[in-house]
């Protein structure tokens, strides 16, 4: 099998997963422009849906797509970040209508975000392991087993899991407070 | 922080004013004016029972479609309800710091949740205790700062930190009076109305000599999220038709999630269902509010007790795109507010469409108790209102917000007036204008247009003066 350029590894895998979002993005919002309640109801679920899908668990076809196409791991994983961390980054966009810069980065860290990170890896194990068999009959390897990528997905797992269950996120949430007010007071 | 100390024109008015409403009140407390409600000659017992985020419509007696609410029902019926009442800033702490002091944020300082109450401005607790009320402050107290304050002068002080203050709905540690206690019920409404109940129990046990009027400030955790009503009212309003009350450009799967933050709504679940959830918290509410009503009457208390029920903000459920508490919109800053004042009230049942404040309700407590109205307080007593539908009530207030991280909503500063809104942003959003009467909804902004710059230079003086204090 030819070797592609890195960019030719992951490009057509993360354009489209971007794409989808923009197209979500625009389709969700564009919906409310829409008199007929109906239609209305529909673009949002179906734009709303994919929106969700196409952030949340892009990883999944990213990663997998990349690593068959030969992408190394650590380009892979870069990958799998571009779409959810251009949604974060519209996020931090978004606040910066009422806060100043420093503040809108510590936004990054915000429990959300957190979790979304966790559930990536996830998902990355997850991929990983699928798509082994593929991998080693291409000639790609992997050289290790699946210890790691298991590793992988139990620790994102139990940190994803664990973010929710502790107080339905209300506790996580606290801790994000209280880390703002050490940075920068009532910002006030 | 406000000058209290300093004696200026505007305090000495407010003390001619306190002396000139002790003799109002003197006619005005319980059996002196209406003999259908005879009772004792004394300064009557208060009970401020406070809601958290209550839109003012999600009532019965407002009309709502399903929400069952019988005891905020009770309360209208048997007292006046205030359609136009709001908060003066948009927001938990500041808005729960100025119930307690009568004073604008900008004057008792809390100005955002993150910002610590200092105890520096008395609270009407304070000063009732002071005019020899035996006063408790039961509940959600919800100001930052290190722990809850010390206030001595109470004589039963239970509240939580858990949860920066929010608490939980289930088996929420207590803090009893500075000391960690165990949760006695399970669910929050039911333990702190116990503590409620207990409390006046107690007061009445007392010889008669030795038994003070009461204040009880009662700080209920609905409908704040996560939304979770007790097992035998959770499922209610599963098949309530939401249509009704939610707008249109609302869908039920993803509104509130994709421009705020796509994963939150969907671990909550569907906005429909948040909306039933929240109503059910409501109703869990108010089923401790009939119960401590009926003690009331029970105990021979009703005619000789106000009770306020109130909202620290309202809540905006999809309306202009928004959900939740910030935005300088009505649903936002109208807040419900009942009064039942048996005495004072001739015509229960009615609604009073002069605008009330949550700065109003300090000055309201200490006249009805005859205390001296300090010179912080930027509110007025709605006692003239309760006695007399056709009292005039103010023209404009102010609103004011600070930022609050990670809301997105700029600080804002602005004057409502009862015809029009004028809301200046500090950054990112350009000035709206909205005039109420024709467009209630505040869908036009005015701001830029021939109609709206003939009305923009007055309002803007007003705001102007209200900046300058």
């Amino acid at each position: 099998m030819p070797k592609q350029s890195a960019w030719r590894q992951v490009a057509r895998p993360v354009s489209l997963v971007f794409l989808i979002t923009a197209a979500s993005y625009f389709g969700y919002f564009g919906s409310r422009q829409v008199t007929n309640p109906s239609l209305h109801q529909i673009m949002a679920a179906f734009f709303g849906t994919t929106y969700f899908i196409s952030i949340a668990l892009g990883s999944v076809y990213v990663f997998a797509s990349s690593r068959l196409k030969g992408a190394a791991l650590g380009l892979a994983v870069a990958a799998c970040f571009v779409t959810p961390l251009a949604w974060m980054t519209k996020e931090v966009w978004r606040i910066s209508e009422s806060h100043p810069l420093a503040e809108c980065l510590y936004y990054y860290l915000n429990p959300l975000n957190i979790w979304l990170v966790s559930f990536m890896f996830v998902e990355m194990g997850l991929a990983s392991l699928i798509i082994r068999p593929l991998l080693r009959r291409r000639g790609l390897g992997p050289d290790g087993g699946p210890g790691a990528a298991m590793a992988v997905v139990v620790v994102s797992l139990a940190v994803a899991v664990s973010l929710y269950a502790w107080g339905k996120g209300e506790n996580i949430y606290v801790l994000f407070l209280g880390g703002y007010r050490a940075l920068f007071g009532s910002g006030v | 922080m406000a000058s209290r100390d300093k004696t200026n024109r505007r305090q000495a008015l407010r003390l001619i004013g306190s002396a000139a409403a002790a003799g109002y009140v003197g006619l005005n407390w319980p059996g002196a004016l209406r003999p259908a409600h005879a009772a004792p000659t004394q300064r009557p017992n208060i009970i401020f029972i406070l809601g958290d985020n209550h839109n003012a419509d999600a009532m019965g007696c407002a009309g709502h479609p399903f929400i069952d609410t019988p005891g905020m029902d009770r309360l209208s019926k048997e007292g006046v309800r205030f359609e136009n009442t709001f908060n003066t800033t948009s927001l938990c702490s500041p808005s729960r710091a100025s119930i307690l002091t009568g004073a604008y944020a900008h004057n008792h300082g809390v100005k955002n949740n993150h910002t610590p109450w200092t105890g520096q401005m008395p609270t009407f607790l304070e000063n009732l205790s002071k005019a020899g009320y035996a006063t408790a402050f039961i509940g959600k107290w919800h100001m930052p700062g290190h722990g809850l304050p010390k206030m001595p002068y109470l004589d039963l002080f239970v509240s939580y930190t858990h949860r920066e203050g929010q608490g939980s709905y289930f088996d929420c540690p207590m803090i009893k009076n500075g000391r960690q206690v165990a949760s006695r019920a399970p669910y929050i409404t039911t333990e702190v109305t116990d503590y409620a109940i207990e409390f006046i129990q107690k007061n009445q046990a007392q010889p008669g000599e030795q038994r003070k009027p009461f204040c009880i400030y009662l700080s209920h955790r609905p409908g704040h999220p996560p939304f979770q009503a007790p097992e035998d009212i959770k499922g209610r309003y599963d098949h309530a038709d939401v249509k009704e009350v939610l707008p249109d450009n609302v869908d039920p799967y993803w509104y509130g999630k994709t421009k705020g933050n796509v994963f939150q709504g969907v671990m909550m679940g569907s906005y429909y269902d948040q909306y039933r959830k929240y109503c059910e918290t409501l109703t869990a509410m108010d089923r401790d509010i009939v119960r401590l009503l009926d003690k009331l009457d029970e105990m021979g208390l009703a005619e000789n007790t106000m009770v306020i029920y109130m909202g620290d903000n309202g809540m905006q459920w999809g309306t202009h795109d928004c959900h939740g508490i910030r935005e300088p919109y009505e649903e936002s800053a109208r807040l419900p507010l009942i009064i039942r004042a048996p005495w004072l009230i001739k015509d229960p049942g009615a609604v009073r469409g002069q605008m009330a404040l949550n700065i109003d309700i300090a000055p309201t407590f200490l006249e009805l108790a005859g205390a001296a109205m300090p010179g912080h307080v930027d509110g007025q007593s709605l006692v003239p209102l309760l006695a007399d539908a056709k009292a005039k009530g103010r023209d404009d207030f102010l609103m004011e917000f600070w930022r609050y991280f990670p809301e997105n909503t700029p600080s804002y500063k602005g004057v409502r007036t009862n015809r029009y809104k004028y809301v200046e942003f500090e950054r990112g959003r350009g000035p709206w204008l909205f005039d109420l009467q024709n467009d209630p909804k505040e869908m036009n902004n005015l701001y830029g247009t021939p109609e709206g710059d003939k009305v923009l230079p007055g309002l803007r003086k007003r705001l102007g003066e209200y900046l300058e204090g």
